[in-house]
């Protein structure tokens, strides 16, 4: 694919969706069954936006995107847009950017470090897509 | 070994009821959530091991939440009776900070924006004591801007003073397996074993034995197992072991402690490294005899006080007043909890013992005396859980109370 998909458009989430269920091995998930939303501040035109991921038994079920109000999810992880711009380009783990304070982690701790390998591996999938991050 | 939170062990402890008697009392004095912070309360209330700085925030209502070091969350939430997802992680992360957590529990979770929040304060001999410290205190107060702190240690205190049976059935577990540890060092001793040791060895020889016997720690804050021998001996009452050598002629005080299901073992017993002189043999005689007196005088009714007069009018009999310290005890629960007595702030010392502190019967204490004479070298230290009942106490640890003198 040479055209760059809108981060967080519809078409940039159909593709995000189809490369998650078909990268995404469930047994390297762990099977696990969980969901998180995070939610972008300071996006293009001031706008909030929200990517949401459900998994069900390491599977993939839901992944969408869009302007907020998101839906509810286990863990929600806040910060600035171009903070997750930077960790879907591969450029900073989550994990980093949790621990310096760029990004706010709201859930139970003591499960979301188990399951910081497995965001990293949807932002590596994720990262695959051509994207136009319409920096701000 | 019996698992203590199935509940036909007798090691088994209603944890639920804890909790529901701590909300009772919040209720009565106006709590919306009470903040725990000091291990004696995690014990007390949760149940499990928990070392690293944690906060149990217990709302009016329903199960409390634990907020503890990410490190150690999930062996934690293994071993507590609470629900896994009330077993929360905090770490240097965003939105992961203890205050940041507490008060979005509060606020968010428990949906509590003003109230009156219970937090344990004031100051303790217990460097582990856990009270909140200031930091904690106004970082709380800035992020919790509806609620009013209030000191509430009291209510745990309270609650935890009397101890029911499967508490006390720990307490003898945890004293038994301190009489092993006493019998290994015995027989490491015996027939010339003491020209190979030294007080870390005898440290070490206990506590293998005792680890073998299921204890998971030799808990005490001041040095583990204590040993001294020598002149160390009356040193005092903390005495970590040394590399000193045993020698002849020497007292050795060997001080052991285990932990069973989050109960204290600490049991010190006496030995004289032959051969002991007959003033050697005379101090050793007359502190038996004053132990055996202020054990016979423990009973519902006494208190430190009169306990403590007790002990000194013996002393003066057998004209040895000279060498004690004017004190028989000091107060256990679960771990964490040591130390003072009582739980009322009634006495003439805020956060010391209440001298006039009258003993009910269910209290355990540690029946603690110490014999020193410095300028010849020997000292003698005595401690023994003791449950007090009606007419009487029981010495959780059985270890014959002498003085043996070995070769």
């Amino acid at each position: 694919m040479d055209e760059k998909l809108e981060y967080l458009s519809a078409r940039w989430r159909d593709e995000g969706l189809k490369l998650l269920v078909s990268e995404i091995d469930p047994a390297k998930m762990h099977n696990v069954t969980t969901s998180m939303v995070d939610i972008y501040e300071n996006g293009p035109e001031g706008k909030e936006y929200f990517l949401y991921l459900k998994c069900e038994d390491g599977k993939v079920v839901a992944f969408e995107t869009g302007e907020l109000p998101a839906p509810e999810a286990e863990f929600i992880i806040r910060g600035p847009y171009s903070v997750f711009a930077s960790i879907t380009r591969g450029e900073l783990s989550s994990t980093r950017a949790l621990m310096t304070g760029k990004l706010r982690l709201k859930g139970n701790m003591a499960k979301a470090v188990r399951l910081a390998p497995l965001a990293d591996r949807v932002n590596k999938v994720l990262s695959m897509i051509p994207t136009d991050y319409r920096e701000v | 070994m019996a698992n203590r939170l199935d509940q036909t062990s007798p090691y088994y402890i209603d944890n639920r009821k804890r909790v529901a008697d701590l909300q009772k009392a919040m209720e009565r004095e106006g709590l919306d959530a009470y903040l725990g912070t000091r291990p004696r309360t995690l014990s007390f209330l949760l149940d499990a091991f928990i070392p690293w700085r944690s906060y149990v925030v217990v709302p009016r209502k329903g199960e409390p939440i634990l907020h503890t070091f990410i490190v150690d969350a999930t062996r934690v939430g293994d071993e507590t009776w609470l629900s896994t997802d009330n077993v929360r992680a905090y770490a240097p992360m965003g939105g992961q900070d203890p205050v940041s957590l507490i008060a979005a529990c509060l606020t968010e979770e428990l949906g509590i924006e003003r109230g009156r929040l219970g937090v344990e304060d004031g100051i303790a001999t217990y460097t582990a004591e856990g009270n909140l410290s200031h930091y904690e205190y106004t970082q709380l107060e800035a992020a919790l801007p509806g609620w009013t702190l209030v000191n509430a240690h009291h209510l745990v205190d309270e609650l935890s003073i009397i101890k029911d049976a499967p508490t006390v059935a720990r307490f003898r577990e945890a004293s038994r397996i301190v009489d092993v540890g006493q019998r290994a060092v015995f027989e490491a001793l015996s027939d010339g074993g003491w020209k190979h040791l030294t007080e870390t060895v005898v440290g070490g020889i206990a506590a293998l034995a005792m680890r073998k016997e299921g204890s998971v720690s030799e808990w005490n804050f001041a040095g583990l197992n204590e040993i001294s021998s020598g002149y160390r001996t009356a040193l005092g009452a903390c005495t970590p072991p040394t590399t000193k050598a045993l020698a002849a002629g020497e007292p050795l005080m060997v001080d052991l402690h285990s932990m069973f299901h989050l109960a204290l073992g600490d049991h010190s017993h006496n030995y004289l490294i032959g051969p002991a002189t007959k003033r050697q043999r005379r101090h050793a005689d007359n502190f038996v005899d004053l132990v055996q007196t202020v054990l016979d005088h423990y009973r519902e009714g006494a208190t430190p006080s009169s306990l403590a007069q007790v002990m000194m009018d013996r002393a003066e009999s057998l004209d040895c007043s000279d060498f004690l310290l004017p004190g028989c005890e000091h107060g256990i629960g679960l771990f964490g909890d040591e130390w003072r007595i009582g739980h009322a702030m009634e006495g003439p010392f805020p956060y010391w013992t209440n001298p006039d502190h009258v003993y009910q019967e269910g209290e355990m204490v540690i029946c603690a005396m110490q014999y020193a004479s410095m300028e010849e070298g020997i000292g003698f230290r005595y401690e023994n859980p003791i449950l007090i009942g009606k007419r009487g106490c029981e010495p959780l640890s059985k270890h014959p109370l002498v003085i043996e003198e070995i070769f």
